[in-house]
């Protein structure tokens, strides 16, 4: 009976182990994450800055933080704003880390560093932000733009011959602390960004991408601070401007 | 052997065991790569998003990120908040562009195919608002002469991760709480994408006509099983309007409020007792900015700010409406040669006879049409009527009883078996013509239509009804004139074209229920012409407005036979007094225009508001010691006219805006 039991279980076993020696292409490696995109990002994009278009496209005056989650003591960090401060101690950039960079109204660079690297690079402040599929290196010192790992998140349908649909999660962690707003409402070292990216057609045609942004920080905030930043996509690099990072 | 004998089967037992864990294991490692179901969006959401719009209402003026153009910002400009009070308005739900951003929560039920579990039908629910469903089922849109409705009609396709909602058929009203108007000929476009517990909702509100490229905006939601949609219900009244004046419109003259829309940013919000809060100023908000406009929502924008570059001399990526307003409008009223029809409510349906309604009532006691239509369509007229009145007076249907089944059986067998061996009756007969008015495109079909009906007379005296040739036509007895001596010299139509029925008084009852309901045609006096009636069928509950009210152009006033705009707006006002809505400012009676989309008490509201803001701007403007060119050179009509207006054709925004002239010269 014992052998009975073992010849079954061996059984369930190679036919499981067949199933996924299938799936992966008989023995080849999964696809990269470029062959295995949910969809494609990559191009020129600019920033339709359509909400709060108050607090981003103008920088609001110190105490303004209407909508933000945050905490007593964000709130009294916030209250010491100095952008000069920030200026004389090279921090004018923390406006653009991670947490905020997508609500900076500016254009868009998106390409593959390599096969597993989606790179986004911004003329606003110059950034560029690195989103590892696979094989990350580990974090460095904390920066900007933090440590981001990627997946692919796939919709249904997704079967033989079917164009693959889907999103995009990111979750960035290893940040320098910086601003959500530009007028010195903070975010701490231990924040996680959690950003989802989709992909509509609009019914003119426009390609529309649109980021989800969770910002969790126990530290300044409350709770979680949601929002969704919007981008359209351009034929080409036109209007193309780097800047610098301002602090004000 | 023994131990063998036993072996064998079992050993063929555990290998098919072995074989279907090992199908079950890979159906369910497939199943994880390879998901068929859309994603499942059902139940209950909380709003959970840290925008301006979404966590309070944007202050008065405040159009900053949105791409109105000219119209769209005089439209908002001169909209006071206390519309809301008016009796039409103050149910609304909110307004289809606003609503996901309104606070409650959402809940989201599913219809599923009972056999295939696929989602048949999305059903939206938020705090204020009506049932918003979302057809999964393939099924058309609406013809464009159907109604328009706060949440609008919406069918969905799953597309990956996202469910696309396409929503047409939607009324007038706004982009945020605050302000900012929409016509009620835009398309709204939505993605709903569920990312874990988080559902992001992208809207896209295409209005070309005050719009210079699509208004889209973005928010976000999170699942949350404990969160309760309230139901709110309306308990609007008269008294929020001031109580004095029912038909009272609220709203600006140009230029009137300017401080007031920029109090906001000078002077801060209002705070207890109505002082200002300077401190709460949003004074580093430029005001040209705060007027929002097509090249304030792109990064390059800035730049004006600094005066590094003109607003004029900047270019920015715009985008295109795929929306062709015109196209929209013209829809309403096909000008195809055909004959469309429209149910309505109760006996009442709806006919568009290349371009023009005709409302028709059809029962036991025969046919009533609210006008004939063109005279060309006479033909297609009588035939869609014939064909309609024999379908739903008489209609063919299959036996669905036999023998002691049937209720009512009497005898060996029912009265039910007729159905099957006789042949359907014949259609009942054109009893009466009403006309609201002179016009050739509703009186063009007289002739033929009413030769084709009959109508019944007493002998009086106790001498027998008799059936008479050709049906009764009614109007008002200023019609009969004009029609019996048209102007210009003109020859009279024939006498059976003429009314054999006027009335002169402020109503006319017909003598008795005509399908089981009253039918009542009411003067509306000085209107577009000195003969304008309108018809209440009042058990259906629809009204038939002839030319006072159309949802396609200005109405078209004569002012040489009597016309006034201030006749028209009475005339609409009483259609007011007459409607109820059945809910939330939407449906109940049903009015059908002249020309253009069946509406209800909301739709006809939103007319008349335009031609009272209209009037009085003219009449502000003569006040002022204009003249005709001059108000027609001011534009007192700019922000309608690209609904309503008409740069040529029979009746142009200049004839209607020197008939509104004329009208006020006249003090009608």
């Amino acid at each position: 009976m014992r052998t009975l039991v073992i010849t079954a279980a061996v059984s369930v076993l190679a036919a499981t182990a067949g199933l996924h020696a299938q799936q992966a292409g008989r023995g080849a490696p999964p696809p990269a994450a470029r062959e295995a995109a949910a969809l494609d990002l990559t191009g020129n994009w600019v920033s339709v800055v359509i909400e709060d278009w108050k607090w981003r496209m103008v920088t609001p005056k110190k105490g303004v933080y209407e909508a933000l989650p945050l905490n007593p003591v964000g709130r009294k960090i916030a209250d010491t704003w100095d952008p000069a401060r920030d200026e004389a101690a090279g921090e004018q950039c923390r406006s653009y880390g991670a947490a905020n960079i997508m609500r900076v109204p500016g254009r868009l660079r998106i390409s593959w560093q390599d096969a597993n690297t989606l790179k986004i690079d911004t003329d606003a402040g110059t950034q560029s932000r690195l989103f590892h599929f696979a094989a990350a290196p580990p974090p460095g010192q904390p920066s900007w733009q933090g440590h981001s790992l990627a997946r692919w998140e796939y919709g249904p349908g997704r079967g033989r011959g079917q164009a693959r649909t889907g999103n995009l999660k990111v979750v960035t962690t290893n940040l320098r602390p910086g601003y959500l707003r530009k007028n010195g409402a903070p975010y701490s070292a231990g924040t996680t960004v959690t950003e989802y990216y989709d992909l509509n057609t609009l019914p003119n045609g426009d390609q529309w991408m649109t980021v989800t942004t969770k910002v969790e920080d126990p530290q300044y905030l409350v709770r979680h601070y949601l929002t969704t930043s919007d981008f359209k996509k351009l034929p080409d690099a036109s209007g193309w401007n780097p800047t610098p990072c301002s602090a004000r | 052997m023994e131990s063998d004998a036993v072996f064998g089967p079992m050993m063929a037992r555990a290998v098919v065991v072995a074989a279907v864990l090992a199908a079950a294991v890979n159906v369910l490692v497939l199943a994880q790569d390879v998901r068929t179901e859309p994603t499942n969006i059902a139940g209950e959401w909380r709003l959970d998003n840290n925008e301006r719009d979404t966590s309070s209402q944007a202050p008065l003026g405040d159009y900053t990120g949105i791409p109105f153009n000219d119209a769209g910002r005089l439209r908002s400009d001169t909209t006071p908040e206390s519309i809301w009070g008016t009796l039409e308005y103050q149910c609304r739900p909110h307004s289809a562009p606003h609503q996901w951003r309104g606070l409650g929560g959402a809940s989201i039920l599913v219809e599923q195919n009972p056999l295939t579990r696929e989602p048949r039908v999305y059903h939206f629910q938020f705090m204020r608002s009506l049932d918003r469903p979302v057809f999964m089922d393939g099924r058309p849109h609406p013809p464009a002469y159907a109604p328009h409705s706060w949440t609008g009609f919406s069918t969905g396709e799953w597309i990956g991760n996202t469910l696309k909602i396409t929503t047409t058929h939607l009324k007038d009203g706004f982009l945020r709480r605050g302000g900012p108007q929409t016509t009620d000929m835009y398309a709204m476009t939505e993605f709903l994408t569920r990312h874990d517990d988080i559902l992001t909702i992208v809207t896209v509100i295409d209005d070309p006509l005050f719009q210079d490229q699509p208004y889209v905006h973005s928010t976000t939601y999170s699942y949350d099983p404990n969160n309760r949609v309230n139901m709110e219900t309306c308990n609007g009244s008269f008294a929020e309007n001031g109580g004095t004046d029912r038909h009272y419109v609220p709203h600006f003259l140009p230029g009137e409020n300017t401080d007031i829309l920029t109090e906001w940013i000078t002077k801060g919000g209002l705070i207890t007792g109505g002082a200002r809060n300077p401190a709460a100023a949003e004074d580093w908000v430029p005001l040209i900015a705060a007027r929002g406009g097509l090249k304030t929502l792109y990064p390059e924008y800035r730049a004006t700010l600094n005066g590094s570059i003109t607003v004029d001399a900047l270019k920015v990526p715009a985008s295109r409406s795929a929306v062709s307003a015109e196209k929209m409008i013209a829809a309403q009223s096909p000008r195809d040669g055909q004959v469309h029809v429209l149910p309505v409510q109760g006996n009442v349906y709806m006919l568009v006879a290349d371009g023009t309604n005709i409302t028709a009532s059809f029962g036991a006691d025969g046919v009533t049409l609210v006008n004939t239509g063109p005279a060309g369509m006479s033909d297609k007229v009588l035939t869609a009527v014939s064909e309609l009145a024999r379908t739903i007076v008489s209609p063919t249907a299959a036996n669905r009883c036999s023998g002691s089944n049937c209720p009512g059986m009497w005898g060996w067998s029912s009265p039910y078996i007729n159905t099957v061996i006789t042949s359907p009756a014949p259609a009942p007969p054109i009893r009466y013509v009403i006309n609201t008015s002179a016009a050739p495109d509703y009186s063009g079909g007289n002739e033929k239509l009413a030769t084709a009906g009959s109508n019944t007379r007493s002998g009086g005296f106790g001498a027998a009804v008799e059936t008479v040739e050709g049906a009764a036509v009614l109007a008002h007895e200023n019609v009969l004139g004009r029609l019996s001596t048209p102007a210009g010299g003109a020859a009279a139509p024939p006498a059976a074209a003429l009314p054999t029925v006027t009335y002169f008084d402020d109503f006319y009852k017909l003598p008795a229920f005509f399908n089981g309901e009253p039918v009542i045609v009411y003067h509306a006096p000085d209107a577009t012409t000195d003969g304008d009636s309108y018809v209440y069928f009042r058990r259906s509950d629809v009204i038939s407005a002839g030319d006072l009210f159309s949802t396609v152009s200005y109405p078209l006033i004569d002012i040489a036979r009597g016309g006034s705009v201030q006749g028209v707006i009475r005339g609409l006002n009483a259609i007011l007094d007459l409607a109820v809505a059945e809910y939330r400012s939407q449906g109940g009676t049903w009015i059908v225009p002249g020309h253009g989309r069946l509406s209800d008490t909301a739709d006809v509201a939103s007319y008349r508001n335009m031609l009272v803001i209209i009037r009085d701007r003219v009449q502000n403007l003569i006040e002022k010691g204009l003249t005709l060119e001059q108000v027609k050179a001011a534009r007192p009509s700019m922000d309608f006219d690209g609904r309503y207006g008409s740069a040529d054709g029979p009746w142009t925004t200049g004839m209607f805006i020197e008939a509104v002239y004329r009208s006020l010269q006249e003090k009608k």
